[in-house]
């Protein structure tokens, strides 16, 4: 077995363990629900995590599986993998995505920071959407620049 | 920066992903490439001038104009 395949039937094994993984935790959440109905704390968060893992394994499995069995699709998987401009436009796109994401936090701790004195308090609703777009906007912005340099480049 | 890819590739009979898997990069990169819209990395040049056996400068056209852009 070559390095390629090495790589590749690595990627297949860690998808398989995400997929597992996903499937405990999501079915151990749905479980604790029903379980224990009146619990203040809510199981749907692990539920939630177990099938975004879960769905990330099925993405690694789908992507890697058919690599597997053949040499030249390894070989150009894992080219186009580590191919240099697309890991020089990730790089850029996490670039611009951290630099977002800290001007968005800085906007957030100063509006904490100053909300005793003229800015109204940060909290309850409006709170949650501002984390929620801390949370989005730099994902927005690392797919847009993605995008526009996968054209421009 | 210009380059002489696609003329000698050409010249080879290859394809750009038939070009592309010889120096383990995509085809995107090779297109980029011979479109002079990417600059590769010494490291890829390398590949790119051994594979075509010739130096690097007579592969990749340097212009004094390049350090602008």
């Amino acid at each position: 077995m070559d390095s390629q395949s090495k790589w590749i039937a690595t990627r297949v094994r860690l998808g398989w363990a995400l997929l597992a993984v996903g499937v405990v935790l999501a079915g151990m959440g749905a479980w604790l629900e029903f379980q224990y109905l009146y619990v203040a704390n809510n199981f749907r968060i692990l539920t939630g995590l177990g099938i975004l893992l879960g769905g990330i394994g099925i993405g690694f499995v789908v992507r890697y599986h058919a690599a597997a069995k053949d040499a030249q699709s390894a070989r150009r998987l894992n080219a186009e993998e580590r191919d240099e401009r697309t890991v020089m436009i990730r790089a850029r796109a996490g670039n611009r995505a951290y630099w977002v994401s800290a001007a968005l936090i800085y906007i957030g701790l100063m509006w904490v920071s100053f909300s005793w004195a003229d800015l109204p308090p940060l909290g309850g609703d409006a709170l949650w959407y501002y984390l929620a777009a801390c949370v989005l906007i730099p994902f927005g912005v690392y797919i847009a620049s993605i995008l526009i340099d996968e054209r421009n480049l | 920066m210009n380059n002489r890819l696609e003329e000698l590739r050409t010249q080879k009979g290859w394809t750009q992903q038939e070009l592309a898997d010889q120096v383990a990069v995509s085809r995107q990169t090779i297109i980029s490439l011979e479109n002079g819209r990417y600059n590769p990395s010494i490291l890829l040049a390398f590949r790119l001038a051994r594979l075509f056996e010739m130096p690097i400068e007579d592969l990749f056209l340097y212009n004094e104009e390049d350090l602008n852009g």
